[in-house]
């Protein structure tokens, strides 16, 4: 018959124990940069590889080590660098047109709605975005086109007789198409920059007679700036390398740093794909040192901290 | 004093400015819904409403395939992508230097996906090249496609792209956590596990599903980086992709794009009707709590 061992445990188990709980607490601490290490193996070593890679020499269907500016020069003396700066152009026409469109809308939604419904009415903006741009980009095909929503729709009104052609498979179509996307960035990076914006300050914008325009310029622009810098940054970048939009809605002039390196990856010409990347890198990597000299861009993330 | 409420007409002319502008984001998503139950399919003056497209779109096996794929790739990312957003909204919270895990979390929004499909598949060869010529000088074979463009790099891509969403949204319903209750847990004698299980967890239960929800939406509707990744299987929206780029818009590619949509804004739908109703409920349960009893 087994007797019931009612010994309490040894020095020895005790101190396996204690050994365990260390080893568990270790484990715990160490799994903080489980992510982070994810994130520096799988993106920014690749990133950074890409500038490697771009000076390497192409072969038939790969590429192999080297030293050669073969891809640069493949890229600024020809005329991919024009339509790269005429996409810089209209990618900086549609931040303008996103921050005159998004920005009040922020402003409004931060002070005069009510705190508790303030996330909820973000979520709105946050629905057309959880839409694939895929299916958003094409559906704006059967709006813009000959025959399309918006001209069939004027002309039943009256209001045009000939159908416009210029909003599809043109740069116009290309930022329409720009706006429609990322417009709810701006909201978002809005959103939180003016929530750093304390309400009191309006407050005493009221109380000391402080005209709409002026609490505009003077009040909310240089408070909620590090927002709205990142929101534009973002947008402006995507303009420039996403393939999509140019790709469905641009005409044959509309051709942005997305498709130059999708079309080089087609060719199979690898260290211009990553010379594109590069280039690509470089230009947001620049304007984000430039924000966060002029505006502490960690000052977003300060109502979450 | 100007005030937003003193003319009630400036408030309304706001709020449906609001509308208008989420309405106009809308719009060729409800536009493609619309032409999705036409049985003359799109540009056809006569409308009639069918369900005939939606079942060609099930009867289609290649498609289900694919919806399967996708599936198996979105379960996958979100199981690896919310821990990892929790993990990183909490390191945040204690690192003494935030930037570089802001850095390293938000970057990838800002990278185009071609971008950075491009650089992740460029790595993953240059990786599977490596790994082959190192098994070659060792005279093993095991290390043979372990970067091979596959399941494996198609997820890593994902998780790459939607990690960021989830820890911001993590990050957000970690903002009104209070760090001390954690402490206090830890004071009772409860290890890091439990102090977080029993304590975190509840309040950040939310975000984490919300997290999750996103995470399932943006695998469903991602194209560039999966297309670039993803080998030698076939995801919902590569089908749908090159079966518009090859045949042009059918009337099965809008009801497709449509189900996706309705399911996009059903999930959504559902987290803020949810909210509203369980805010509500804290509501009338704390102004209960509040109330004097009343002696009778």
């Amino acid at each position: 018959m087994a007797t019931l061992d009612t010994k309490s445990p040894g020095p020895a188990d005790r101190q396996a124990g204690e050994t365990r709980a260390i080893w568990r607490e270790r484990a715990g601490a160490w799994a903080f940069y489980v992510p982070l290490a994810f994130m520096v193996v799988f993106f920014a070593l690749p990133m950074a590889l890409t500038v490697v890679f771009s000076f390497f020499e192409r072969t038939m269907f790969w590429m192999e080590p080297g030293f050669t500016l073969f891809s640069y020069n493949n890229f600024f003396f020809s005329a991919r660098l024009e339509n790269f700066l005429v996409s810089m152009k209209y990618s900086a026409l549609a931040v303008v047109i996103c921050f005159v469109l998004g920005f009040p809308v922020a402003v409004f939604i931060r002070r005069s709605i009510p705190q508790v419904a303030q996330h909820r009415v973000i979520l709105l903006f946050i629905l057309p975005f959880m839409v694939s741009e895929i299916i958003r980009v094409f559906a704006l095909r059967p709006v813009l086109q000959r025959n399309g929503l918006i001209n069939s729709t004027l002309m039943d009104w009256g209001l045009i007789d000939e159908p416009i052609t210029a909003l599809l498979y043109t740069h116009t179509g290309v930022v329409i198409g720009e706006v429609l996307s990322f417009l709810p960035f701006i909201v978002f990076a809005g959103f939180l920059a003016m929530e750093a914006v304390p309400k009191f300050i309006f407050e005493v914008c009221d109380d000391l007679g402080v005209g709409h325009r002026r609490r505009f310029t003077d009040i909310i622009l240089p408070l909620a700036a590090p927002g709205i810098f990142a929101g534009a940054v973002f947008i402006f970048v995507n303009g420039l390398g996403v393939a999509l939009l140019p790709n469905i809605l641009g005409g044959p002039g509309a051709v942005n740093a997305g498709l130059i390196a999708t079309q080089a990856i087609t060719a199979l010409d690898f260290p211009l794909a990553m010379a594109v990347s590069a280039i690509m890198m470089a230009t947001l990597m620049g304007l984000l040192y430039i924000g966060h000299r002029l505006f502490d861009l960690t000052k977003i993330l300060t109502p979450l901290n | 004093m100007t005030d937003d409420y003193a003319n009630p007409w400036a408030y309304r002319l706001k709020w449906a400015y609001m509308l208008l502008l989420v309405t106009t984001l809308m719009s060729p998503v409800l536009y493609v819904m619309y032409i999705s139950f036409n049985a003359n399919g799109f540009g056809a003056r006569a409308y009639d409403f069918t369900w005939e497209w939606y079942r060609l779109v099930f009867s289609d096996e290649l498609l289900l395939n694919a919806l399967r794929w996708t599936f198996s790739l979105a379960i996958v990312v979100t199981l690896i992508t919310v821990p990892f957003a929790v993990l990183a909204a909490k390191y945040y919270k204690t690192a003494q230097n935030k930037l570089p895990v802001v850095f390293l979390l938000l970057a990838p929004l800002f990278v185009p996906p071609d971008i950075l499909g491009s650089a992740l598949l460029v790595y993953f060869k240059s990786l599977n090249s490596s790994f082959i010529w190192l098994g070659d000088q060792l005279g093993t074979t095991a290390f043979d496609g372990w970067f091979r463009l596959s399941f494996f790099t198609a997820t890593v891509g994902l998780i790459i792209y939607t990690i960021p969403y989830a820890f911001i949204v993590v990050l957000i319903t970690m903002g009104r956590y209070r760090t001390e209750q954690t402490e206090a847990a830890r004071a009772c004698g409860a290890d890091g596990w439990r102090a977080f299980w029993d304590i975190e967890f509840p309040q950040i239960r939310a975000g984490v599903f919300s997290a999750c929800s996103f995470c399932i939406i943006l695998c469903f509707n991602e194209y560039t980086r999966t297309s670039l990744l993803k080998g030698g299987f076939d995801t919902f929206t590569t089908v749908l992709i090159s079966q518009m780029l090859n045949t042009g818009m059918s009337p099965q590619s809008y009801a497709m794009s449509s189900m996706v949509a309705f399911t996009a804004i059903a999930i959504i739908g559902s987290i803020i009707i949810f909210t509203l109703i369980r805010s509500e409920s804290l509501t009338r349960t704390a102004r209960a709590k509040a109330e004097p009893i009343m002696s009778s």
